[in-house]
Parts: C-alpha cells; structure tokens; sequence
C-alpha cells in the first residue's frame, strides 16, 4: 500500500473506529427504534389498515424505515464527530497531517456513510425475518440508497462544520431533519393526505428519496423514478461541491 | 538549505488582529532555535501558518526546501507538532492516538506497532496504553503528546511550551531526551516562558514581540545587544520591564 492509501485509510479507520466503540448508541439504538417502529406502526395498526397499494402496510413502511434509518444515521455521526473533533481540537491531528481537503472530507462523509449502511442492512434483514420484504427493483433501490446515505453524509458534515455547539447539531436533527423524513411519507402514502398537505409534500425532497427507495423494494411509486434519481444525484452533487469548498477553504477548521 | 526558513509572514486573522506583522526567520539543519516573547507574541500563530493550522495572510514558508503553504505534502511529513494545547481525543486510547497519527502520515501497520511500542516505553506510558486518554493527568498527556509528535520521526520538531505545567522530574526528563534526538540531528524550535530552559537548550534564540522577530542570536549575542549580562535581563529589556531585572532585587530595601 502507498503512504496516500494508507492514510486515507486510517482517516477512514479513525471515523469508523468511533462508531463502533460507541456500538450500543450508534447502532444498537437506531435498531431498536426500527424494531419498535415495525411493532407499533406495523403489527399494532397494520392490523386495522390492511393493505396499501396491494402490500401489507408494515411491509409499505418497511423502505422508509430503512431509508430513514441509513439518512438519519450517516447524519448524525458525521455532524457529531466533526463537531466533537473541532471542540476537542483532536482534528489539528489530521489538519497538520499530509491529507488534502479531499481527502479530509471523503474520510469524515464514510463514516457516516457506512455506519448508516450498516443499520439500514441489519434494519432490512431484521425486517425480512419478521414480516419479509420484497425486492423489485435493486437496479433502482441501490443507486437510490447510496445517494440518499451520501446525501445525508453530505449534509452531516456541513452541519457539523458550521455548528459551534452540540445544541446546533440537535437543532436540525430535531425541527428540520425529523420533521421532513417524517412528513416524507415514511408510515403513509402522500395520496391519502387532504389537501394542502399532498401539494406541500411535493415540495419535500424527502418525499422523492422515499418514493424511489419505496419503488426498489416494492415497485409502487407515487413519483417520477427517473427525474426523482436525476434530481437526487444533482443535489447530492451539490452539497458535496459545496462541503469541498469549504474544506479548502479552511472554514472553521483552519484559523 | 534551512529546516524552515520564514519570509514575510504575515497573519491577520478574520477578527483584525494582525498577529504576524511581516516574520522572517530561518533555522539551520540541525539547530535547536527558542523562539522566546511574552503572551500574544505571536509564537503559537507563527506555529500553525507553518503547520497548516492557520492560514497565512501572505508570505512563504519553506520546511527543507519544501512549500509548506501550498504544496504541503511533504513540508508536512517533515514537521512533527507538539501543540500548546493538549488536543487528544478522549475517547481513544493511547496507543490509538499514536497509531491513528502514524497512519496519517502513512506509516506501515507494522512500523506503526513497533514505533508506538517504543515512545510508549521512552515516555512511561506502556502500562496506560489501552487506557483513554481522558484518564491521563496534565504531565501524561503532554508526554503523549510529544509521542505522538514524534511518532513519525519528524526532522524538524516543533514543541510548543511542551514544559507549561509539568513537574521538575518530567521537565529535566523532556529536556534530556530532546537534547538528546537534537544531537542526533533533529532540528528543534522551542517556545517557552522559562528561560533558563531556553537558556540550557537552545544554541539560537529569537525574540518576537507585537508580531515582529526583534533580535536573534545567542543567547551571549542577545545579552550583549541589549547591554546586559543574562537572558533573562535581556527579555525584560525587551518587553520594556528593564526594572523587574532579578539584579534589583533586595537592593531596594
Ligand atoms: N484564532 C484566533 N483568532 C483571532 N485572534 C487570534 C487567534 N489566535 C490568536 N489570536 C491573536 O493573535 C495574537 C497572537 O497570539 P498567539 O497565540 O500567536 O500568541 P503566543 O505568542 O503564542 O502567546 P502565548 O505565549 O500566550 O501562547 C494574539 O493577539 C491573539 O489574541
Ligand atoms: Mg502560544
């Protein structure tokens, strides 16, 4: 291995390492949440809401689950651990290092990314043994999946960059990120909404992730697949261009 | 070819403080050069434009010959920081601490253990290294830290105030082990307040005040220019406190 990979690697290894050293908040818990989720929204109420669009409705809320379950994760590892990075002044480590800002920031985006991964895998598989989910269309579901992990690692970091206190990461987590990934139509079909709501939620992106992740598994969609993935991918683009600059630039990382 | 050579630095930071008004400062290969001034000098500013740390406004910065603003790769494999501020993360351990470092700059798994091994045992921390780091004391976290400055076997080792706050045993063990790899030719700039350390270590001293470097020399050569027989003497000179000199002292009363 050449010293570029394998500090790439460690940076990688670093952001990793936390998580895992944390496993029973970071991984346990969003597991939990999906299992009780899965209990009270799907066994208890599924029962008095039968089908929906011809699946079971625990099955229907299944690909939001794990689609909030990958978003939610990736961004709130990466705002946690770049802001509990700066506040400790541990990151001037990697600063003063060799990595380039690319580097830096592909490194902090993974952590996220792949934690989210993992309890959204271990969410599908926990959930294909108690009710079974189906997988249409995995030519969609997976592009699908990893640009919403990679959006919301996106997303993380930006927070955590800009945020000087643990209460501005909870702040988006709790009245912007919840509000949207619920209101997005994880636990309900936007059709069944009364007006003004079905128009407002079209203009949640959220509502798109769900519709394309939501067509992977089951193949109902409510949304244009193909605008909803281009759309996707351009704002992922985006924010991660954004981050980028940032990042050269030093902003609130390089005095 | 100078470890670091310094030319016109200057550092405003976005509050407006002009923090490095124009620095310009070389150190030879092999040097052990003390970069003495009071607080809000602009030392530890001077140590991270040249670490990455903080961005200079305008000026150069060469370590070995190479770009440390711009192209920083290999300026930055060549400097090993030991920062005023211990900056561990809590929740790793030590040996993660100096593996994690060692990684950075691409050292090998293999390399990594072996080195880890060694300055754990140099600095008497072996029995602590799975241990995090927040359970070290102040003096066991600056002996990290040095560690970890070192663990890539940099050839110009920064080291700033690494002796505020330890006690004498640690402070006379530091000082023999870097007089040590300086003698066996690291290159070593040094800000402290306690001058006689300066004065024990360092065979080139520069003072800096208000962000400007306004003397350098040894610390005979600083004694001389400013008409007077110490270091110490020579600082309060400096800083415009001639009347502290410990030479008055019980001649007042
Ligand atoms: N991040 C920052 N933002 C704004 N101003 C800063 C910052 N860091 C330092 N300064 C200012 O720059 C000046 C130089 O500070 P610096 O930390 O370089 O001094 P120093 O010589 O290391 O002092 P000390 O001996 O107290 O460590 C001071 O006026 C300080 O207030
Ligand atoms: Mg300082």
């Amino acid at each position: 291995m050449s010293p570029a990979q394998i500090r790439f690697l460690t940076l990688v290894r670093r952001e990793v390492n936390r998580f895992f050293k944390i496993k029973r908040q970071t991984v346990g818990a969003p597991l939990l949440e999906t299992f009780l989720y899965i209990s009270v929204f799907g066994a208890a109420l599924g029962t008095r809401i039968d089908q929906l669009h011809g699946v079971d409705y625990v099955v229907f809320i299944i690909p939001g689950l794990i689609m909030m379950a990958w978003a939610t994760n990736a961004f709130s590892n990466n705002s946690s651990s770049l802001l509990q990075q700066k506040f400790q002044r541990s990151i001037d480590d990697q600063l003063s290092s060799p990595a380039s800002p690319v580097e830096l920031l592909l490194a902090f985006s993974l952590g996220g990314f792949l934690r989210g991964g993992i309890v959204a895998t271990l969410t599908f598989i926990a959930s294909s043994i108690l009710v079974g989910v189906p997988v249409e269309h995995v030519l969609v579901l997976i592009p699908a999946l990893f640009l919403v992990g990679f959006f919301f690692s996106q997303l993380g970091v930006l927070v955590g960059l800009r945020a000087e206190q643990f209460d501005d990461v909870s702040f988006y987590q709790t009245f912007i990120l919840q509000p949207l990934i619920f209101l997005g139509g994880v636990f309900y079909s936007a059709t069944l909404l009364p007006e003004p709501f079905e128009t407002l939620t079209q203009f949640n992106p959220v509502y798109y992730m769900i519709g394309l992740v939501r067509y992977g598994f089951i193949g109902y969609s409510e949304t244009n697949i193909a605008l909803s993935l281009l759309f996707l991918t351009v704002a992922a683009g985006i924010l991660f261009t954004v981050n980028l600059r940032l990042f050269n630039r030093g902003y609130r990382l390089r005095a | 070819m100078y470890a670091l050579a310094i030319k016109d630095l200057v550092k405003r930071y976005p509050t407006g403080t002009e923090a490095l008004k124009g620095v310009s400062l070389e150190i030879e290969e092999g040097e052990f050069y003390g970069l003495l001034g009071p607080n809000g000098a602009g030392k530890s500013t001077l140590i991270h434009c040249t670490t990455g740390l903080a961005q200079p406004t305008s000026g150069a910065i060469e370590v070995f010959g190479h770009d440390a603003i711009h192209h920083y790769g290999d300026a930055r494999l060549a400097v090993g920081l030991a920062p005023q501020e211990p900056n561990l993360d809590w929740f790793l351990t030590l040996e993660e601490s100096l593996d994690f470092h060692g990684g950075y700059f691409g050292m090998t798994r293999k390399d990594r253990r072996e080195r880890a091994q060694e300055l754990l045992e140099t600095f008497s921390l072996s029995d602590k290294k799975d241990q995090r780091t927040r359970t070290l004391s102040g003096g066991m976290k600056r002996r990290l830290i040095l560690a970890r400055a070192l663990m890539h076997r940099p050839k110009l080792l920064i080291l700033d105030e690494p002796t505020a706050g330890v006690d004498v045993e640690l402070r006379l063990e530091l000082w023999h082990y870097v007089q040590r790899i300086n003698a066996e030719g690291t290159t070593i700039l040094l800000t402290t307040h306690y001058l006689e350390e300066a004065e024990q270590l360092c065979n080139k001293i520069g003072f800096i005040n208000g962000g400007e470097i306004v003397a350098t020399g040894t610390s005979a050569d600083l004694a001389r220019e400013y008409g007077v027989t110490n270091l110490e003497d020579a600082y309060l000179k400096l800083v415009g406190r001639g009347e502290l000199s410990r030479a008055h002292i019980g001649s007042e009363a």
